[in-house]
């Protein structure tokens, strides 16, 4: 594996899904998306992202089907409906090959349209990444991309506004893709919003050891430990993984039980300096400095090293061999001093 | 092999899980061999610790095998080759000795004395060094004073990861004060042509000539291109085959363990240091390609330069780094009575790494 501004986590992870998309439906009624849109003045620039660039995210074709043009019409209505004056731009990524000769047919045919394409690589698909590829806006990381007249939603929210602003319809379910070392079978379901996660994850799950779950992928997304919490519409995916907490017996040639799973694949050490981590860094960032700094308790002097730049995409302490918790490091000394408990 | 270590696998796993358990229930075994366990364990068995905070995802890249591929390397570039040109004899022992006594010994007392939990495995690495850059007949006393030197400075300074200098190169230092004649002599020819028994195992044990370096320094003479290349003429026990050397150093660049960027400045600011000071005074200089392929440059650039502890951190600094060892190599080369410099310009480079790295930053950030 390469490291090298950002890594593709494709060849890493190489995660297959079952082509049938089930459908669950919620114990309770299920709650209608909302989505509030901002005024039609603020936003300059709409970019819709066809990208997702971690291979457990929901993939193009799911929400798509194989209608590139079809979805291009229904973004052109929403552009002129809800915002005529903003510019609208398609990111696609490089191995969608269908969707980008058809997006580049249409986009020659409409002005309105520009179509970027990306490498597939984590974390392009950022909003504040994208926007400073794409509109070479000087972004400070971790700003609202709003705040700058930048709208950016997914395929999946692009439709969901697009039926229930244009065609005056409720939506009320959404497609998730299910996956990891901890389920039976890699999979895709729509949703009902509102279900429970209990009732996803039921019979889908290896009883066998013990797992872990994580919404929106294991790098940037959030453990779930309440599995009554409902699905709403920020869920994307949900990745079951194996925890893998005892030791495994000869790691070198039994890689396959350790890959992909909670375990850290390795131990704690000091730095040494190896420079995995900057080589990594999608915006190029030194975030040895800031563990460094942070041993000596100079958390202030972290912050005059570019800190706000960082995009928190948790790529400087996947590929530690030191296996430092380098994000956390970074999100602690990222606030306030007085909110430090 | 799989479906034979995978036979072994539940019973040795359950008694390794049991002598772990007993370890760690009695304080006093664990103070004397809870280290020594752990290290052995970790040979064998993964870690059992899990991700407790974003990302819950790791990367199987760890400290192991980054040394391991450094080892690798040090076994192809050097050990594999030695055993041929000096025989298997001279090799194995000075092995046996130096990491028998840096690891097994002084690492592992320094770890019940400092009551430190683990053991790290850059020992390996440092140990392996040590008998590379000693004379082919060096006794074995002193290549097991190396060693233990190296690994005592290098704890002394906070383990892996704190240590200014590199230790392999320090405990040479060392030696150089105090035994300079035992490290002036004993450059033994290496063998070359199709071994019999004797050769394979002693190696050509009686002959022993001045190094390439010093002859030049004496009269002036200029050793074959090839033979230094392939390591048929004489030096330190692991620098003379340069083949092998920057084989298995080009390996390590692609592995990203050594950073491509020192070993070119550092080939690159010879030639140029040296190319340049052979133009303005030709009797006194060598030619670059001479100065590259001599001494222990080569083993310098892949192994002990691209050092990550030592070297600078930001990459910029690193350019400036290489280029600092080379143009210090040139000198004490040319311009002292020395016939060697690498390894003082290492060393005065690995110190000076600390306000190059320093100002770098200061420059990058603006603080």
């Amino acid at each position: 594996m390469v490291f090298k501004g950002g890594v593709n986590l494709f060849d890493a992870y190489k995660i297959r899904f079952c082509n049938i998309v089930e459908e669950i439906s919620s114990d309770t009624p299920p709650e209608v998306f909302n989505f509030t849109l901002p005024s039609e003045q603020s936003v300059k620039h709409i970019i819709v992202t066809l990208c997702p660039t971690e291979p457990w995210a929901l993939p193009n074709w799911v929400t798509l089907g194989h209608k590139t043009t079809v979805f291009l019409d229904k973004i052109k209505e929403l552009q002129s409906t809800l915002f005529p004056e903003a510019k609208c731009s398609v990111v696609i990524i490089n191995n969608e090959t269908e969707h980008i000769s058809a997006a580049k047919e249409y986009a020659g045919m409409n002005e309105w349209l520009e179509v970027f394409v990306i490498d597939a690589k984590y974390p392009y698909d950022d909003p504040v990444v994208l926007s400073k590829a794409i509109l070479n806006k000087d972004i400070n990381f971790g700003q609202d991309t709003l705040s700058q007249g930048i709208l950016v939603f997914d395929a999946q929210t692009a439709l969901a506004i697009h039926k229930s602003r244009i065609l005056n319809k409720s939506v009320n379910s959404r497609f998730i893709a299910l996956s990891g070392t901890g389920l039976k079978e890699n999979e895709f379901i729509k949703v009902q919003l509102g279900t429970t996660l209990e009732k996803i994850l039921k019979n889908r799950v290896k009883e066998t050891a013990p797992y872990r779950v994580f919404i929106n992928g294991p790098l940037r997304g959030m453990e779930i430990k309440d599995f009554a919490q409902k699905i709403d519409w920020t869920v994307n995916d949900i990745v079951v993984l194996a925890a893998q907490d005892k030791k495994v017996m000869f790691p070198m040639i039994n890689t396959d039980r350790l890959h992909f799973t909670t375990n850290l694949l390795g131990e704690l050490r000091a730095c040494v300096y190896c420079n995995f981590c900057d080589d990594i860094c999608p915006v190029n960032l030194e975030p040895a400095l800031y563990y460094h700094c942070y041993n000596k308790g100079e958390k202030q002097k972290v912050r005059s090293y570019d800190l706000e730049k960082c995009i928190e995409c948790g790529l400087c302490s996947f590929a530690c061999p030191s296996k430092i918790e380098l994000l956390r490091i970074i999100k602690e000394c990222k606030l306030p001093d007085e909110q430090k408990s | 092999m799989k479906k034979l270590l995978n036979k072994f696998e539940p019973p040795l796993n359950k008694n390794l899980d049991r002598i772990e358990s007993f370890i760690h229930t009695h304080g006093a075994v664990n103070f004397l061999f809870g280290a020594i366990f752990g290290a052995f364990d970790g040979l064998l068995r993964s870690s059992k610790h899990t991700a407790q905070t974003q990302p819950f995802i790791r990367s199987n890249m760890d400290t192991k095998k980054f040394m391991g591929a450094v080892l690798i390397a040090l076994a192809i570039g050097w050990v594999f080759p030695a055993m041929y040109f000096y025989g298997l004899q001279c090799v194995i022992s000075k092995l046996i000795v130096s990491l028998v006594v840096g690891v097994f010994a002084v690492d592992v007392i320094w770890a019940i004395i400092a009551r430190e939990d683990h053991i790290s495995e850059g020992g390996f690495v440092s140990c392996l060094l040590v008998p590379a850059i000693l004379p082919p007949q060096a006794p074995l006393w002193l290549i097991g004073l190396g060693a233990a030197m190296a690994i005592i400075f290098r704890n002394i300074l906070g383990g892996v990861g704190h240590n200014l200098v590199n230790p392999a190169l320090f405990s040479r230092l060392f030696l150089t004060i105090c035994f300079p004649a035992l490290l002036a002599t004993g450059y033994q020819m290496p063998f070359a042509g199709i071994p019999d028994l004797h050769t394979l195992r002693y190696g050509l044990d009686t002959i022993t000539h001045a190094t390439p370096l010093s002859e030049f320094k004496a009269d002036g003479t200029i050793t074959s291109y090839f033979s230094l290349l392939i390591g048929t003429a004489n030096g330190s026990l692991g620098e003379t085959c340069r083949l092998a050397l920057i084989l298995s150093g080009i390996w390590l660049v692609k592995m990203k363990v050594a950073n491509w960027r020192l070993p070119v400045s550092y080939f690159g600011s010879v030639f140029l240091f040296s190319g340049m000071f052979c133009l303005l005074s030709k009797e006194n200089v060598a030619p670059p390609l001479f100065q590259l392929l001599s001494g222990g440059l080569v083993l310098g650039a892949f192994f002990m330069i691209t050092d990550p502890i030592t070297a600078t951190y930001n990459q910029k600094a690193k350019w400036i780094y290489g280029i600092g060892c080379g143009f210090i190599t040139v000198l004490l080369r040319n311009y002292t009575t020395l016939s060697e410099g690498a390894m003082y310009a290492i060393l005065l480079m690995n110190l000076l790494a600390i306000p190059i790295q320093s100002l770098m930053v200061k420059i990058r950030y603006r603080t």
